[in-house]
């Protein structure tokens, strides 16, 4: 059976390797979208997870401090109780470096505190004026940036911290924070608290990181599902492509299985010969699939994070798909009639 | 000792609503190391008794015998045993795969029937060197000529060392030096105590013949006198299926051609008027009536041998005038 699928791949060798390229191509953009689509689900959690917060104390009503606007009475959030309560301040705003200038989220936190940067680089603001930006803003430590009018130097950097789809995150004092953004130091945004908080003011609820993190992830659900969308698209079109090529593959060799029905070969081996050729095509094309979404991947304007299990489960689909649109030519050699084996049946 | 039996073989299907009957109560039998020769022109059944021998069709009736096996009552997985185990083919047009070298076609249906690589091989290597090709073993079909391909067709119907040898037309399209071989290794294999089936029209093949099974009636012309007939309305002229010998004219009257279907009813081809004719094809090339004729009124008509119509009638006909069965 082996033998019988390897020698006609090399007798249609040229076929193959057409269909197996363009499937790579398709298995290379679905590599690069798991990966685009793992991280938008990963960026929320990871950097929500960076605050080192178990619980966020938001206003009633706030769906959740990167969708909304949030805003806390300063003595509001004096009376949160809990282990490391810290203020902190959320907002959108703009950084303006080289030239260039980029939505950003504003980060205001206590020196010390929840909320404050783990710099790859650097290290925290600890003074007015200073600043710690995510590396992808291309920034390094000690460029000036303007962020909604106010100068800052830079001091940090950090590392994945960006949140809606690479919206990169800039930290700097509590203070600074809610200058920039509300002129006054009466308000905060919102209260880190590591673990439960003992006791709540008025008005005021605690909300667990994962559900400040699903809350984030939100905005992007459109565009999650439009490149899942996307995703089944090109698996259709990869089983369009290898049933189209494995269904010209049976009917071109009608008379061989035909023959081999006529010496008693069974049904069974004949249309487990040409599962294997489909299964055979489909991992090529994965393979190589799997070598282009490197090359590929750094073109993107978005990081892309390929998990681990989508090299074990993308090819197992892979199989299965291969199986299932392979079945139109399986179908076609169970329907051989070895009489026609003989040129001129009924003769 | 495996001899061959076949007992009133009958073999009927339905083309197009009407019933044909390729084999129609054929008997024979042949012994271990007999060649069998089927001889008869296209269309005479020597392919549908191929497959019925090989277990590839099922007779309408009839039995066939290899040994004890009543192949006839095989179904399923026993005809692909059957086939596996006893039979071996030999087809017209080669039919090796082109992806295999000579010696993966001999191999193919032992490796994908069971047997291992190494027994595979080594049976195809005995094969080949069997049929002289050993050094054309590891060459594609395409780089065969046809008498070679022939041959490694048939080392590969000699795979499973068979009772029985099925051959179609296995000098078609060779030339005689090609055939030359391919009849020396027939013989050869029937002195080794096989049954050797041949379905052919070559007569060079008549010589080695143990035995010959005319697939068609030998046909010799009627040489009927010309005569008259006056029938009555209804009155049958000939039925389909009948053995054709005369050509008739029509002088007075209208006759209803009438095809019989499966079903047994019938459907209505042409109603042919005096001036013109009927009969002449299927007398002409021995082929039985296709359709059955008929008097629709009081006919009278003119009956003749086809030497006769051919060269007093059929010159001074227009061509319209013919209605073919």
């Amino acid at each position: 059976m082996i033998l019988l699928t390897f020698r006609d791949l090399q007798h249609r060798a040229m076929r193959f390797l057409v269909v197996i390229v363009l499937g790579a191509l398709i298995f290379a953009l679905l590599f690069v979208m798991t990966g685009m689509v793992e991280q938008f689900n990963r960026e929320p959690v990871d950097t929500v997870n960076g605050f080192g917060a178990s619980t966020w104390v938001l206003p009633e009503g706030i769906s959740g401090p990167f969708t909304a606007s949030s805003t806390i009475a300063a003595g509001t959030a004096l009376e949160v109780v809990g282990e490391r309560a810290t203020p902190a301040i959320i907002a959108r705003s703009s950084l303006r470096h080289n030239e260039t200038t980029d939505a950003v989220i504003l980060v205001g936190h206590v020196q010390g505190g929840l909320g404050a940067p783990r710099t790859s680089e650097g290290r925290p603001a600890q003074s007015p004026g200073e600043i710690v930006l995510d590396d992808s803003t291309g920034a390094e430590v000690g460029d000036p940036v303007a962020v909604a009018g106010g100068s800052f130097t830079v001091v940090g950097l950090s590392r994945k911290t960006t949140l809606l789809a690479g919206m990169p995150v800039v930290f700097m004092t509590l203070a600074d924070a809610q200058e920039l953004v509300f002129q006054t130091d009466q308000v905060v945004s919102v209260v880190l608290v590591e673990g439960e908080p003992t006791s709540l003011p008025a008005g005021v609820v605690a909300v667990p990181s994962a559900v400040v993190a699903a809350d984030t992830l939100e905005p992007l659900e459109g565009a999650v599902a439009s490149v899942d969308l996307v995703r089944a698209l090109l698996w259709m079109v990869a089983a369009v492509i290898i049933g189209a090529v494995v269904y010209l593959s049976a009917l071109e060799r009608v008379r061989d299985f035909a023959v081999l029905k006529a010496m008693g070969v069974s049904n069974k081996s004949l249309i487990g010969s040409l599962a294997l050729q489909a299964v055979l095509v489909a991992l090529g094309a994965v393979a190589i699939g799997a070598v282009i979404q490197l090359m590929l991947a750094p073109a993107f304007p978005l990081e892309v994070t390929v998990p681990d299990r989508a090299f074990v489960q993308i090819p197992i689909f892979a199989v299965l798909m291969a199986l299932i649109a392979g079945a139109a030519g399986m179908t076609r050699v169970a329907r051989a009639d070895p009489a026609s084996a003989f040129a001129g049946a009924g003769g | 000792m495996t001899s061959l039996r076949v007992d009133d073989l009958v073999v009927e299907y339905v083309h197009n609503g009407y019933a044909v009957r390729p084999l129609d109560g054929l008997s024979f039998e042949a012994d271990p190391g007999e060649l069998v020769v089927l001889l008869g022109p296209s269309g005479s059944g020597k392919t549908t008794l191929l497959s019925c021998l090989g277990g590839i069709l099922t007779p309408t009736s009839g039995a066939i015998r290899l040994g004890v096996a009543d192949v006839t009552k095989l179904s399923g997985q026993e005809l692909e045993r059957y086939r596996r185990s006893q039979v071996g083919f030999v087809f017209q047009a080669f039919n090796l795969i082109p992806s295999l070298t000579a010696r993966e076609n001999v191999a193919m249906p032992l490796l994908l029937t069971g047997h291992s690589r190494a027994a595979a091989f080594s049976r195809a290597d005995e094969l080949l060197a069997q049929v002289g090709l050993t050094d054309r073993a590891s060459h594609r079909p395409s780089k065969l000529s046809g008498g070679q391909q022939q041959r490694v067709a048939v080392a590969r119907g000699l795979g499973q060392n068979p009772h029985l040898l099925l051959a179609d037309e296995p000098t078609a399209n060779l030339d005689f030096i090609q055939v030359e071989t391919i009849i020396r290794l027939l013989r050869d294999l029937r002195e080794q105590g096989r049954i050797i089936v041949i379905s052919t029209h070559d007569a060079r093949l008549l010589p080695i013949a143990d035995r010959v099974i005319q697939m068609a009636p030998d046909q010799h012309p009627s040489e009927a006198p010309t005569h008259q007939l006056t029938l009555a309305a209804g009155d049958h002229i000939f039925e389909q299926g009948d053995r054709s010998d005369l050509v008739y004219t029509i002088d007075e009257g209208v006759v209803d051609i009438i095809r019989v279907l499966a079903d047994g009813s019938e459907e209505p081809l042409n109603q042919l008027r005096p001036g013109q004719y009927f009969g002449e094809l299927g007398a002409f090339l021995g082929f039985p009536r296709s359709a059955s004729a008929r008097a629709g009124t009081a006919v009278v008509l003119t009956a003749y041998s086809p030497r006769v119509f051919r060269e007093r009638v059929l010159p001074e006909s227009a061509s319209g005038d013919r209605q073919d069965q």
